[in-house]
């Protein structure tokens, strides 16, 4: 155990400094200066020529690219030239928006695939199981952003059942004070439920639009790793001791069939994180995402750069824990170490 | 061969539309119809026009003739050095192997999108930056599984066989080991194909991808996005109905191709 946890530490440090060289290298193919791209054509020579010293462009590329990993690991993010904020501070106010609206994507999300998976697998008709494997296929093709407007035409255009883009709130409403962040955990700590009704009714449809991909994807993997299960001996054994149906499917075989789907953690914390950048733009909604959208349109790239790297970051440590997790609950992880 | 009907009716019908509907409906997608601002869909505008009377169903054939071309330029520029890689890594194994696969697993570590928006910006930005992005994103993919088809396929005893029989490495890979891999990556192809368009519309949407007059789903979306909370919803669904059908029809070909060649393990 102590030997898994040391050879996933030492992958995931070497990951890390890969994931680095990566966004390093991606974001300095452009051939010219890139202290000139930033000022224009119309900045004098020295302006530019001291934007390159402050940007370290004068110096080799490894002296570069030991500043760049020295700043990311330290937290020096640089800072937002159209805000004129530093990267971190910007991130640190508009995460909790993304992380409230990623946790309610989720959750609908993985109950919604959990709750349709197990049904399906227990009654295999042509609705408990192929609808819900028509729209499995259908949760993959459709494009978040497109899927966001077209929830707005019908929830808030057509029928006025849901707010309009207009972000987490309504401006009449202040926002709770709170230590999270996030918008119902803070009204609910205050006992506030109106407001927790409120921002829970702007939630619905971005959750909804942000949840859709990680719904496919959990739901496809969840039944087929339910069928592949349902065929294992243990499966016949617990048949066998005639056990019904259901309790084998919820106590046997969900069991086997989940624990696969834990590595896939690092996948959907991903597919959420890149989903908020398309989403958080048609709803208005005053996230990480949001911000990065408005940089790529500004072509203000510094909380770009972030939080493209922070991604890979979050990928990597979550691997590394859903690693240690797993082999913690199934020893033979542990021993094989593969 | 009755599996394959499904996506192959939903691919054929888009593809015929998009590249023989231009014959038919001979209205030029940058082309501006004064008297038709955000007209709605009608006889003379079957998907309505735009805010500056540009024709949206002429506009919907050329985004998908882009689409289409896109998903094939990504497919096969993704497989080729990603085959290659994965190639490579297997047969020479050792150093290389570890140093080939840990620059994979650094590539695979971003999400796709935010990766080729990384690459995108990197290159300054426009279509062909964005769709380069893609492939870099892409070519993970298919090393990996290259990498362990492979492998797995190395195991098998025909490959003793031809070994035994005098086959040189070069030949029993060439005859044996490729073709077998090769349903693997067919199925793969098939899903990065669709992933493609759906991706290079993200991009497009955020900006990264075509610019603003080229007709290109993601950016008819952007486009359109202003109008579809005052009634003019024909801007944005019939360009978004397009992402859907061809990445519905692709995904369903992957998911059937490998149901039909039994590839086990995609």
């Amino acid at each position: 155990m102590t030997s898994l946890i040391l050879s996933r530490l030492v992958s995931s440090f070497i990951a890390l400094l890969g994931a680095a060289l990566v966004a390093f290298v991606a974001l300095r193919l452009a051939p010219g200066d890139a202290a000139r791209l930033t000022l224009g054509a119309f900045a004098t020579d020295e302006a530019v020529a001291a934007l390159r010293s402050e940007m370290g462009l004068d110096q080799s590329i490894l002296t570069q690219f030991y500043v760049y990993i020295r700043d990311f690991f330290t937290g020096d993010w640089g800072r937002s030239y159209a805000l004129g904020e530093p990267v971190r501070s910007l991130l640190g106010q508009r995460f909790p928006a993304t992380l409230e609206l990623g946790l309610y994507a989720f959750c609908m999300a993985f109950v919604s695939a959990l709750v349709l998976a197990l049904w399906g697998a227990h009654r295999k008709g042509p609705i408990s199981d192929g609808v819900p494997k028509a729209l499995g296929v259908l949760a993959l093709g459709v494009p978040q952003f497109w899927f966001g407007l077209v929830l707005l035409i019908v929830g808030f255009e057509m029928t006025g059942l849901f707010p309009g883009p207009a972000g987490r709130l309504p401006a009449t409403v202040t926002p709770p004070a709170g230590p999270t962040g996030m918008y119902t955990v803070d009204a609910l700590l205050h006992g506030d439920l109106k407001t927790f009704a409120t921002a829970l009714h702007h939630l619905f449809l971005p959750a909804l639009a942000l949840g859709l991909l990680p719904f496919g994807f959990l739901y496809r993997l969840l039944r087929a790793n339910l069928e592949d299960v349902s065929g294992a001996p243990f499966a016949l054994v617990a048949r066998a001791h005639g056990q019904s149906r259901l309790r084998v499917m919820v106590a046997t075989l969900l069991p086997n069939a989940i624990i696969p789907m834990l590595t896939a953690s690092g996948l959907i914390f991903g597919q959420l994180l890149a989903g908020s950048v398309l989403v958080e733009r048609v709803y208005n909604w005053p996230g990480a995402g949001m911000l990065v959208t408005q940089g790529v349109l500004q072509q203000d790239y510094a909380v770009v750069q972030v939080f493209i790297l922070l991604s890979a970051v979050i990928y990597i440590v979550t691997n590394l824990i859903v690693d240690i997790v797993a082999a913690s609950i199934d020893p033979r992880l542990a021993k094989g170490g593969a | 061969m009755r599996h394959l009907f499904l996506p192959f009716a939903i691919l054929g019908v888009l593809a015929l539309a998009v590249f023989l509907g231009p014959l038919l409906w001979r209205i030029d997608p940058l082309e501006m119809d004064f008297t038709a601002f955000l007209a709605a869909p009608s006889l003379d505008h079957p998907m309505g026009t735009d805010a500056t009377g540009r024709d949206v169903l002429a506009r919907f054939l050329a985004g998908g003739r882009l689409s289409l071309l896109v998903g094939a330029v990504v497919m096969i520029a993704g497989l080729v050095p990603g085959a290659l890689i994965g190639l490579i890594s297997a047969r020479v194994g050792g150093l290389v192997d570890t140093v080939l696969m840990r620059v994979m697993d650094s590539i695979a570590a971003f999400p796709p999108i935010l990766l080729a928006m990384a690459v995108a910006i990197g290159l300054g930005g426009g279509l062909w930056a964005a769709v380069l992005g893609v492939v870099v994103s892409t070519v993970p993919f298919f090393a990996r599984l290259m990498r362990s088809e492979v492998m797995r396929i190395r195991s098998f005893p025909f490959i003793e066989a031809s070994e035994a029989m005098g086959g040189t490495p070069w030949f029993t890979l060439r005859w044996h080991i490729v073709p077998h891999a090769a349903t693997t990556m067919l199925v793969q192809c098939a899903s990065v194909f669709g992933y493609a368009i759906i991706t290079l519309a993200g991009l497009g949407f955020v900006g990264l991808g075509a610019e603003v007059p080229t007709p290109e789903w993601g950016v008819m979306i952007t486009e359109g996005m202003q109008y579809a909370l005052t009634g003019q919803w024909w801007l944005t669904i019939f360009p978004g109905l397009g992402i859907l059908i061809a990445v519905v029809g692709t995904n369903l070909l992957a998911d059937r191709l490998s149901k039909v060649l039994g590839g086990g393990n995609s």
